[in-house]
């Protein structure tokens, strides 16, 4: 089976600043990644193309095998199989459920099952109960978890992850890597950034390491421009 | 100062009275103003939108020409609306100078720049994650801007709050294209200006008790709704 995402010669560019240059990278279904690297090294610049947010300046992104045109219509079903989960979350004005529920009506999903997805994506990160909490009142972590929660009803292909452990308390931080753990199991690949050069162990995934926008082999690998790697 | 006391005794009298004219005056303003606002909205929003969604060309010079069209006087719109639909004008076989129609109109242009640079105001104002958050959660592009239009709603009530107060509040486009007509197009500012050049002070500050009262109502109706 084919890569779920195959990148070739991608770069993005903000302005005269080159901020991604990937001459090869293949992501494989069902596995968790870690992207690793310091401030500036294009992590969420990657994810936001990952997620079919931001198209590159150059080069190619193949996702399931077909490439991807980066025109408005043809890129919603596509943002429909891909969530992110961004760094410090939007959580939408109105109570947990309804931040719950609006990926579920945009796909046009009966409420019935909106409601015990949603009950059930809450139970999965230890928030039970707060469906009718105005999202706006809760604490850093716990707006993580909703946002975590809130791409999980979704059943995504891939989860896109964008510092989900960095700001948020331990008890959070430790629900939220159990979850991920969790993902590969479910069918879900993830994709997560991460400062830390050592990503959990317990995670058990792939790293790839980027520096000033490129990515690094890992030690031993052979040098060749396209990296691939298999969780 | 007996003079102010008398008017405003006389004036409260008017309006126990429930005095005909003083009332008509106050319909018409309302109905011109709400319909005017409604236009205004209709032109004004998706032109902020517009200008702060989208990668328009020379936005700067947008913006500025935006900015600086809030400052037009009423009378310089009523001078053009008045060219266009006076009878030697291109649209004066429709007939509605002197008619709430074309107050209306008027009004709606006045208060259109209003309502599109509050709108462009919010939209600049919100948070940048609004868009990327609903999009990755799987919405298009049209569901996207409308769950941010909803996200930025307090700051789209000001937008309408304002041209409502900009439009019931002003004289010119009223006197100009309505042409004060007593029952027909007279409103609440072009009777007090009449009045007041009368020496008719009662019904003067009668009606300005009203257009007070009129914007402290529909403010705290706003106030309502945001609270919601």
């Amino acid at each position: 089976m084919g890569p779920l995402y195959r990148l070739r010669m991608l770069t993005k560019r903000h302005g005269h600043k080159a901020a991604l240059s990937i001459a090869g990278l293949d992501i494989f279904e069902g596995c968790i990644y870690s992207l690793t690297g310091p401030n500036g090294s294009g992590k969420s610049t990657l994810l936001g193309i990952l997620a079919f947010l931001s198209p590159p300046t150059s080069g190619t992104l193949h996702y399931d095998g077909k490439p991807v045109e980066w025109k408005g219509r043809s890129l919603v079903p596509l943002r429909q199989e891909v969530t992110l989960v961004h760094q410090s979350p939007y959580l939408f004005e109105g109570s947990v459920y309804s931040n719950l529920a609006f990926g579920l009506k945009v796909r046009g999903i009966p409420e019935e099952t909106q409601r015990s997805r949603i009950g059930l994506s809450l139970e999965t990160v230890g928030l039970s109960g707060f469906e009718e909490r105005r999202a706006r009142a809760l604490s850093g972590g716990e707006a993580q978890r909703v946002a975590l929660a809130r791409a999980l009803a979704l059943a995504p292909r891939v989860l896109l992850l964008d510092e989900p452990l960095a700001n948020v308390d331990g008890r959070s931080a430790e629900v939220i890597r159990l979850v991920i753990s969790g993902l590969p199991g479910r069918g879900t690949t993830v994709v997560m950034t991460t400062h830390d050069p050592d990503p959990p162990s317990c995670l058990n995934g792939e790293v790839i390491r980027l520096e000033e926008g490129r990515v690094s082999a890992p030690p031993g690998a052979p040098e060749t421009p396209v990296i691939s790697m298999r969780g | 100062m007996d003079f102010f006391l008398e008017s405003l005794k006389a004036s409260w009298s008017l309006i126990l009275s429930l005095d005909r004219e003083l009332f008509r005056a106050v319909w018409t303003s309302v109905y011109v103003s709400v319909w005017s606002i409604v236009f205004a909205a209709l032109l004004g929003i998706p032109a902020g939108l517009a200008v702060g969604l989208l990668e328009v060309p020379f936005k700067r010079t947008v913006i500025t020409g935006l900015n600086s069209l809030m400052a037009v006087p009423t009378v310089l719109i009523g001078l053009l609306v008045y060219g266009f639909i006076s009878r030697q004008g291109p649209l004066g076989g429709w007939g509605l100078l002197f008619s709430p129609s074309a107050v209306i109109v008027g009004d709606a242009l006045l208060a259109a720049p209003i309502v599109a640079n509050y709108t462009l105001s919010s939209i600049r104002g919100a948070h940048a994650a609004i868009l990327p958050t609903a999009m990755t959660l799987g919405a298009g592009r049209l569901r996207s801007v409308l769950k941010l239009l909803s996200e930025i709603r307090f700051g789209m009530m000001a937008a309408v709050i304002s041209g409502f107060g900009r439009v019931i509040s002003e004289v010119g486009v009223a006197m100009m294209l309505g042409g004060n007509i007593l029952g027909y197009t007279r409103t609440m500012t072009t009777a007090i200006a009449l009045e007041t050049s009368k020496g008719e002070f009662a019904l003067g500050i009668a009606l300005g008790i009203i257009l007070m009262s009129v914007a402290l109502l529909v403010n705290i109706v706003f106030q309502i709704l945001q609270r919601r």
